[in-house]
C-alpha cells in the first residue's frame, strides 16, 4: 500500500503563497504605499484567519485597524481576532461589518459597553477574557495569529523597526507570529534610511507602511495633581505609614489612578518626614507616571522598568538613564511582556484601585453592562505561587499570614502584598463595597463561563479606605475576613452590618487599624501635602523635560 | 423631583455646647456640601436639617451625623446642610473640620 | 477659614469665592452682605431637584483698599459653574447700588477727599454666564448689570478680576469687556462662547475643546494681555491681585478709565480695525497673531513664567 508522503511545511507553503499574492503592492524592499494597504490586507489575510491588531491601553496600530475595516467582505471574513485590547472604534467596526466573528482579548476600556452589546446580539463570539501574560502565553500555544498588524515609530526599507519608548507588545507578537511562518505588517510614522535602534529585526517583518498620520497613543497614566482630593490624600498617608513603612516595601507596582498618584506625590513630603527615604519604594515596575517625577527628582527611585511609554515623558526618561531602561541609542525601551513577568515574580507589593469589593474581599471593575476585561492587574494582584526568593516585606507578610499553619504547616513561606484602595462611596453615592459583584450579573447577561474577577479574596492582603486599613491576611477564617471588610466598608450596606464589638476585637488583634491607631492626624490630609499641585508643577520639577500632552496643559 | 428636606434630632451623652454664635463652611460643589452651625438653646440636644437631591440614603445620613455628634459631643446647636451628592466621607470631613475650627477659634 | 496673611499667598486660581472676596481687600476689612446666614438661595432650583447654596454662588460685601470702600462681587465656579441666576444677579446689582449710594455720600460728606475715598466695584468673575435653570431671570440679570456699569460711568471705577478655574465666559464675557479695567493671571480665561460650545457648533477640526493648550492660547491671560483685552497680567496669588487693585485705586479716576476697551467712538473704530485685521490675516492660531504684533519665539510664550513673559511681551 502506498501513501502520499506527509507534508510537514504547509504553513511555510501557505506563507509563500500569501507573499506572492502581495507582490504587486510591494515597492522598494518591504515598503508598501499607504494607499495600497487595503489591497495588501485583502491579499494576505484569508477567511477564518486568526489576526492580531496590535494595540494596548497605550499605543494603537490605528491606521492598519482602519484599513482592515475597509476590506471586501467577500474576500476577508470570519476572522478570529486575537489581541490585547478592543479600545478604538475600528476594533469593533470589523465585527459590525462581518469581517471578524470571534475574539480572544484582554482589555476593552472605552469599548466595553459596545462589546457587551455585540456579544448579547450575537455579533461577536467571545472566546475568553485574559490577563496580558495569559494571552501572550496562548500566542505560543493555541492562539498564534496568522497575521499581525503591528505599529512602530520608524522603519527602514528592509523592515527593521524602531518602536521608540513605546515598545510595549510588539516583540512578543512579532516573535509568536513570525516563528510560525505568519505575516507581520507594521505601520510606522516614517520610513527612514537608518533606524536609531533595531527593536524588531527586519527579517521578522514582511511589510512596512508609512501611515498618513502618527499612530494614536492614549496618555492613560497621566493624572492631573489638581484633581486629587483630601480623601485620596488620607488613604495615601495610611498606605505610606501603615503598609509601605510597616513592611519596608522596596519593590512595587502602582496601578493606575488618582489614589496611587496621591501616594507618589506624598513620598517627597510625608514619606520624607517619616524618614522612609531609601527604606521604601526604591524599585518600581510601572509606567513612567508623570506624578512620579517629584519622587524621582528627590532621589527616591533607584530603578524603574516600564510596560510602555507615556505621552510627554520621553525626554525626561531619556535624561534619567540611571533610573530607566535605556538603549544604546539613548532612548528607553519598554516591554509589556517582561514588565508583566517582573510584576508577577519580582515585586513585593501591588497596589491599585477598584470599582467594587464584595463582602468576601473579591474585587472587580466590571459592571453589569460593560465587558471591561483585565489588562495586567491580575498578574500583579496575586500571590505568585512559583516565587522562591525572599525579601523582608514578603517574608513579614508570610509570617503574619493567618491561614499559613493550616495550609503549609510549620515551614516558612512569604506572601505578596496585594493592596486595594477603595473609596467607600464614589460619585453619585455608588457603593465601593457590595453584597454581590456586578461581575456576576455580567457573566449571566453575556453568557461568560466565569465572572470577571480582577483580584480574588484569597490573594487580597490589605484593603485601605478612609475608615482605616484591614490587614486581611492576618485573618484566620473567612468569618474573620468578612468582619474585617465590614470594618473598613464605612456606611455602605456591607459596612452597616458591622458589629462594633467585633470591630473592637479586630483592632486589638491588629487586623483593623484606624487612622488614629496608625498615628495619623486626619486634619493634615489636605492638598498642602502634595509635592506637586498641578501639571505645571510637574513640569517645573522635571526642569522642563516633561512635555505634557495638550489636553493636560492649562497654559 | 423636588429637593428633599430631612430632619434629625440627636442627644449627646456628654454635651459640649457649640462655642460660637454661628459658623459656616463649605461650597455646594458637585459631591460637596455647605454647613451652617448656629447656637441654639436646645437643652443639650442637636437639631439637623439636611437639604438634598439624593433619594434613598436617609438612614445613611442619620448614621453619619450620629457618628459625627458622638465623636464631638457637640450640643445646643442647630445645624443646616445644603448637600449636592456629598459622600459620607465628605460629610464627616466637613462636619469635623467645622467643629474643630469653631472650637479652636473660640479658645 | 485661613487667616488673611496666609490667604495672600494662596493661589487665586484655586481659591473659593469667599476666600477671594476676603483676600483682595485690605486685611480684616471685608464684611459680607447678604451672606449665608441670610439664606438668599435660589427659589427656582428646589422645584427642579437641584442643590441650592445660601449665597446662590455669589459672595457680595464691602471692604477697604486704603481709604477706598470697595464693593466686592465674587462668583463661585464650583456651584453650578458660577452660572448667573435670579438671586445671584440681584446680588451683583445690589453691590452696584450700594457703591453708588456710597459715592453720593462721600461726595457730600468729604468733598475734598473724594479722590482718595473714591469707591469701586470689583468683580471676581468665575462663570459661564446665564444659569440655564432660570434662564430668563439670568438674562435679565446680565442686562441689569450692564445698566449698572453705565450708571457708574463718570463716578467710580468698575474692575474685573479673572483668574479662576471656570474662567469668564458667556454673557459675563460681555459684562467683563464693558468694565473699566480687566486684571488677569495667565491661568485666567476670558471669552464669549465657551470652548465646548464652539466645538459643538463648529466641529472638532475648528476647535478641539479637549486641547487645553489651544483653549489657553485663544482665551488665556497671556493672549488677552497681548491683545490689550486685559490691562494687567499678574501672578496667580490673591496677594498679587490685591496689590494690583491697590495700584489701580491709587491712580486718578481719569487715568483708570483709559483702560476701557469700549465706550467711545475711537475705541469702536479700534475694535472694528481689529475685526478687519483678523479677516485680512486669517490667523490659524493665536501664535500667528502674537507673531504679527512683533513677538519672537511664539512657541515659547505659553511656557514662560508671568515675569518672563511680561519682560518680553509685545502688545497690540
Amino acid at each position: 500500500m502506498t501513501t502520499e508522503p506527509k507534508i510537514w511545511n504547509t504553513l511555510e507553503r501557505d506563507y509563500r503563497e500569501r507573499l506572492e499574492a502581495a507582490r504587486p503592492y510591494v515597492m522598494d524592499g518591504k515598503v508598501v504605499e499607504a494607499g495600497d494597504t487595503v489591497k495588501l490586507l485583502e491579499a494576505v489575510v484569508r477567511p477564518g484567519d486568526k489576526v492580531n491588531i496590535e494595540g494596548d491601553n497605550q499605543k494603537q496600530a490605528d491606521f492598519l485597524a482602519q484599513c482592515l475595516c475597509e476590506v471586501d467582505t467577500d474576500k476577508v471574513h470570519d476572522l478570529h481576532m486575537v489581541q490585547s485590547v478592543l479600545s478604538i472604534p475600528a476594533h469593533l467596526d470589523i465585527f459590525d461589518k462581518g469581517i471578524a466573528k470571534k475574539v480572544d482579548f484582554s482589555f476593552s476600556g472605552p469599548q466595553a459597553g459596545r462589546l457587551a452589546e455585540y456579544v448579547r446580539d450575537g455579533k461577536i463570539e467571545l472566546g475568553a477574557i485574559h490577563t496580558y501574560l495569559e494571552l501572550y502565553g496562548r500566542y505560543f500555544v493555541d492562539l498564534t495569529p496568522r497575521v499581525a498588524l503591528c505599529v512602530g515609530v520608524s522603519a527602514d526599507k528592509n523592515g527593521n523597526i524602531y518602536t521608540g519608548f513605546n515598545t510595549e507588545d510588539t516583540p512578543v507578537i512579532a516573535e509568536a507570529v513570525k516563528f510560525r511562518q505568519g505575516i507581520v505588517i507594521v505601520q510606522v510614522n516614517e520610513i527612514v534610511d537608518e533606524v536609531p535602534r533595531v527593536d524588531i529585526p527586519g527579517d521578522w517583518v514582511d511589510f512596512v507602511i508609512q501611515a498618513p498620520r502618527p499612530f494614536y497613543i492614549e496618555p492613560l497614566f497621566t493624572r492631573d495633581p489638581a484633581l486629587i482630593t483630601d480623601s485620596q490624600i488620607l488613604r495615601a498617608m495610611m498606605v505610606i505609614k501603615g503598609i509601605y513603612g510597616e513592611y519596608g516595601i522596596q519593590r512595587l507596582n502602582h496601578g493606575i489612578g488618582f489614589d496611587t498618584a496621591a501616594i507618589e506625590l506624598l513620598l517627597p513630603t510625608y514619606g520624607e518626614e517619616l524618614g522612609l527615604k531609601g527604606k521604601i519604594c526604591s524599585y518600581f515596575v510601572t509606567n513612567p507616571h508623570p506624578t512620579l517625577i517629584p519622587a524621582i527628582e528627590s532621589g527616591w527611585v533607584k530603578s524603574m522598568h516600564c510596560f510602555g511609554g507615556e505621552a510627554g515623558m520621553a525626554e525626561y526618561v531619556q535624561a534619567r538613564s540611571d533610573v530607566f531602561f535605556i538603549g544604546p541609542d539613548g532612548s528607553m525601551r519598554s516591554n509589556r511582556d517582561f514588565a508583566q513577568t517582573a510584576g508577577h515574580y519580582a515585586l513585593d507589593l501591588f497596589i491599585g484601585g477598584t470599582l467594587q469589593i464584595d463582602k468576601y474581599g473579591n474585587s472587580s471593575t466590571a459592571t453589569a453592562s460593560r465587558i471591561a476585561g483585565f489588562g495586567g492587574a491580575p498578574n500583579m494582584g496575586c500571590d505568585a505561587k512559583g516565587r522562591r526568593h525572599a525579601t523582608p516585606g514578603w517574608m513579614k507578610c508570610g509570617e503574619e499570614y493567618g491561614m499559613h499553619d493550616e495550609l503549609v504547616g510549620d515551614l516558612p513561606r512569604g506572601k505578596r502584598l496585594v493592596v486595594q484602595l477603595q473609596e467607600t462611596f464614589r460619585e453619585k453615592m455608588a457603593p465601593g463595597f457590595v453584597d454581590k459583584l456586578d461581575a456576576v450579573a455580567l457573566a449571566e447577561n453575556a453568557g461568560l463561563d466565569l465572572p470577571p474577577v480582577m483580584i480574588y479574596s484569597d490573594d487580597l492582603t490589605h484593603v485601605v479606605t478612609e475608615e482605616g486599613i484591614a490587614y486581611l491576611h492576618k485573618c484566620t477564617s473567612m468569618a474573620d475576613r468578612m468582619a474585617a471588610i465590614r470594618a473598613v466598608a464605612g456606611f455602605t450596606e456591607v459596612g452597616m452590618a458591622e458589629d462594633p464589638a467585633e470591630t473592637a476585637s479586630l483592632r486589638e488583634r491588629g487586623i483593623f487599624k484606624t487612622p488614629a491607631d496608625l498615628g495619623i492626624d486626619v486634619r493634615r490630609a489636605n492638598r498642602d501635602l502634595l509635592a506637586a499641585k498641578s501639571v505645571k508643577d510637574l513640569v517645573n520639577w522635571s526642569g522642563g523635560l516633561y512635555n505634557p500632552p495638550a489636553k493636560f496643559r492649562n497654559w | 423631583m423636588a429637593l428633599r428636606e430631612l430632619n434629625f434630632t440627636f442627644t449627646p451623652e456628654d454635651p459640649r455646647p457649640f462655642p460660637l454664635g454661628w459658623s459656616h463652611r463649605g461650597v455646594v460643589g458637585s459631591g460637596d456640601m455647605e454647613v451652617m452651625f448656629e447656637q441654639a438653646d436646645l437643652g443639650g440636644q442637636v437639631q439637623v436639617k439636611v437639604c438634598t437631591p439624593v433619594v434613598g440614603f436617609d438612614e445613611v445620613w442619620e448614621r453619619v451625623l450620629d457618628r459625627c455628634i458622638k465623636e464631638s459631643q457637640v450640643s445646643d446647636v442647630s445645624i443646616e446642610i445644603n448637600d449636592n451628592n456629598a459622600t459620607p466621607v465628605v460629610v464627616a470631613m466637613r462636619m469635623r473640620q467645622a467643629i474643630e475650627e469653631a472650637r479652636k477659634e473660640a479658645e | 477659614m485661613s487667616d488673611w496673611k496666609s490667604l495672600e499667598a494662596k493661589s487665586f486660581y484655586g481659591a473659593s469665592a469667599r476666600e477671594r472676596a476676603i483676600g483682595i481687600v485690605d486685611e480684616g476689612t471685608f464684611t459680607e452682605l447678604a451672606g449665608p446666614q441670610n439664606r438668599m438661595s435660589s427659589p427656582h432650583l428646589p422645584v427642579l431637584g437641584e442643590a441650592v447654596e445660601w449665597d446662590d454662588g455669589c459672595v457680595t460685601g464691602v471692604g477697604l483698599i486704603g481709604k477706598h470702600p470697595v464693593f466686592v462681587i465674587s462668583q463661585e465656579g464650583r456651584f453650578i459653574g458660577g452660572a448667573v441666576g435670579e438671586v445671584h444677579g440681584a446680588k451683583m446689582v445690589g453691590a452696584f447700588v450700594l457703591a453708588r449710594q456710597m459715592y453720593d455720600r462721600i461726595k457730600e460728606e468729604h468733598p475734598d477727599e473724594l479722590a482718595e475715598r473714591l469707591p469701586a466695584v470689583v468683580i471676581s468673575f468665575e462663570t459661564g454666564g446665564v444659569r440655564l435653570h432660570e434662564a430668563n431671570a439670568g438674562l435679565l440679570a446680565h442686562a441689569e448689570v450692564m445698566d449698572q456699569i453705565q450708571e457708574s460711568k463718570g463716578k467710580f471705577p468698575v474692575i474685573s478680576l479673572i483668574g479662576s478655574k471656570v474662567g469668564c465666559f458667556g454673557g459675563m464675557g460681555f459684562v467683563a469687556a464693558a468694565t473699566d479695567v480687566i486684571v488677569m493671571s495667565d491661568l485666567g480665561r476670558l471669552g464669549l462662547t465657551g470652548p465646548e460650545v464652539i466645538e459643538q457648533e463648529m466641529g472638532k477640526d475648528e476647535f478641539d475643546s479637549a486641547d487645553r493648550s489651544l483653549v489657553y492660547r485663544t482665551t488665556g491671560g497671556k493672549h488677552k494681555y497681548i491683545m490689550r483685552d486685559a490691562n494687567y497680567l499678574v501672578e496667580d496669588t490673591l496677594g498679587d491681585f490685591h496689590d494690583q487693585l491697590t495700584a489701580i485705586m491709587d491712580a486718578p479716576y481719569d487715568e483708570i478709565v483709559k483702560c476701557r476697551r469700549i465706550g467711545s467712538e475711537e475705541l469702536v473704530d479700534e475694535q472694528l480695525a481689529l475685526a478687519e485685521l483678523s479677516v485680512e490675516m486669517a490667523p490659524k492660531d493665536a501664535r500667528d497673531v502674537w507673531a504679527y504684533f512683533g513677538n519672537e519665539d511664539v512657541d515659547q510664550i505659553p511656557e514662560m513664567t508671568t515675569a518672563e513673559f511680561l519682560a518680553v511681551a509685545k502688545r497690540r
